[in-house]
């Protein structure tokens, strides 16, 4: 393997890798630096790359350590990260003025329910241990083996077995408990109200019925509802829909308001 | 026919739960164990029995658990066996994958994980209490048997739908 080889490959998986570094940080800044830094320690260690997992097994090691690296030092959000940013967002006129303008001036400022039930997801899966959060998105979303998984997070395979168990189970809970999508009775409602601000013209109830899990909330049980959540996040990119840049906006707010949430705590 | 599905129902009821329990009694003390065949690695057996948080989801017989599962630490537990009282118990020795005991005034519980092959590993659990005055308060003591035989049914459980 060469450096021109390892470009070509590194190319053709690096939007996940990408989206990959952005949900487990949740910082738009520090993906770019990882995702860079991640290309830089590739070459440098390609060399030492003897084939035994895939290239691209290889290089989300190499990311996975950085972000988890830049994630050593930082406190776990709580379950209810999205309420207490939404009480941030409700007194800060700064951030409705801004995000009223990305809807209204960007290509990518739309907003849509099920981009938000991923940026959601994305939020709230920083409550889990970080071994655990990285399992979920590596299998869930991304559709590594259990193996490969093992050489990503370097640990055993029963590890990621136990890790994935646990990190399921945890959220098949959370969100069974929290999202109104999927839960009569769902504590949070966000992804309509928001849908309300940016396109007041909509039907939510058209809206929500276009996406899957919520069509099959009654019937489905809480894993396949799971299931379908992680088939959201997995048909989306970022960085590349049509609202990424009003929900990148919405996680730097997030991002923003739980870095100053912890530290007081 | 009710009778009959009566029968079958304890039969299959008691096929599901391991049945092994043992308890020795003597003057000052009593030990029950128990032990169980798991077919899963004795790092998720392991992961399960010391994440305190996640404890109460898979362990029917154990209401709270509160601190943290490391050496030398402290934890407060209730059981289903008296759930009015908070059992404070210290975690005295870990050996990772392989042993851990907790323990308070009144005994101590072991917990072995055993290597058997195969992707087997033997779960044994042991409880010793006892001391000087256990004449006095031996006769309050629940059985323990049926407890620790659902203990370990829910730890073979768990530990194989998440390995299998």
């Amino acid at each position: 393997m060469d450096a021109n080889q390892l470009l070509q490959e590194f190319e053709s998986f690096k939007g996940q890798l990408k989206s990959y570094i952005l949900r487990i940080t949740t910082s738009v800044h520090d993906t770019e630096d990882i995702l860079q830094e991640t290309y830089i320690k590739a070459q440098e260690k390609l060399h030492t790359f003897k084939g035994e997992s895939s290239l691209k097994t290889w290089v989300f090691a190499i990311g996975s350590n950085l972000a988890k690296d830049f994630l050593r030092a930082k406190k776990r959000w709580p379950e209810n990260v999205t309420d207490i940013c939404k009480d941030a967002a409700l007194n800060n006129q700064e951030f409705f003025k801004e995000s009223m303008g990305i809807r209204m001036t960007s290509p990518q400022g739309n907003f849509e329910i099920k981009e938000h039930v991923a940026f959601c997801f994305t939020c709230v899966s920083r409550s889990l241990p970080l071994e655990q959060q990285l399992v979920i998105f590596l299998k869930e979303v991304y559709h590594f083996q259990n193996k490969e998984i093992a050489d990503i997070i370097d640990n055993t395979e029963a590890m990621v077995k136990y890790y994935l168990n646990e990190g399921r189970s945890k959220m098949v809970e959370v969100f069974d408990h929290r999202c109104s999508l999927i839960n009569k009775k769902g504590v949070c409602h966000q992804c309509t109200e928001l849908n309300g601000i940016y396109n007041p013209k909509q039907n939510a109830q058209e809206e929500i019925v276009k996406i899957k899990m919520a069509r099959e909330a009654e019937k489905a049980s809480k894993e396949e509802l799971f299931k379908l959540r992680m088939k959201i996040l997995e048909e989306l990119d970022p960085f590349e829909s049509g609202a990424s840049e009003l929900q990148l906006h919405h996680l730097e707010h997030n991002r923003g308001v739980m870095e100053k949430y912890l530290e007081k705590d | 026919m009710k009778f009959l599905i009566t029968i079958l129902t304890i039969m299959m009821t008691t096929a599901a739960t391991a049945q092994n329990a043992k308890t020795t009694k003597s003057t000052f003390n009593q030990v029950t164990t128990v032990s169980i065949d798991i077919n899963a690695d004795p790092a998720i057996i392991w992961s399960l029995l010391t994440n305190a948080s996640d404890f109460t989801r898979w362990n029917s017989t154990v209401t709270m658990l509160e601190g943290e599962i490391k050496l030398g630490e402290k934890i407060r537990l209730k059981s289903v066996l008296d759930e009015k009282r908070v059992f404070k118990i210290k975690i005295k020795e870990m050996n990772p994958e392989t042993s851990m005991t907790w323990g308070d005034g009144k005994g101590s519980r072991v917990f072995i994980l055993q290597e058997l092959g195969n992707g087997i590993t033997r779960f044994t659990m042991t409880e010793k209490i006892g001391g000087l005055t256990f004449p006095m308060w031996a006769k309050y003591l629940p059985p323990f048997e049926e407890n620790f035989d659902q203990y370990a049914s829910d730890l073979k459980k768990e530990a194989e739908a998440i390995a299998n």
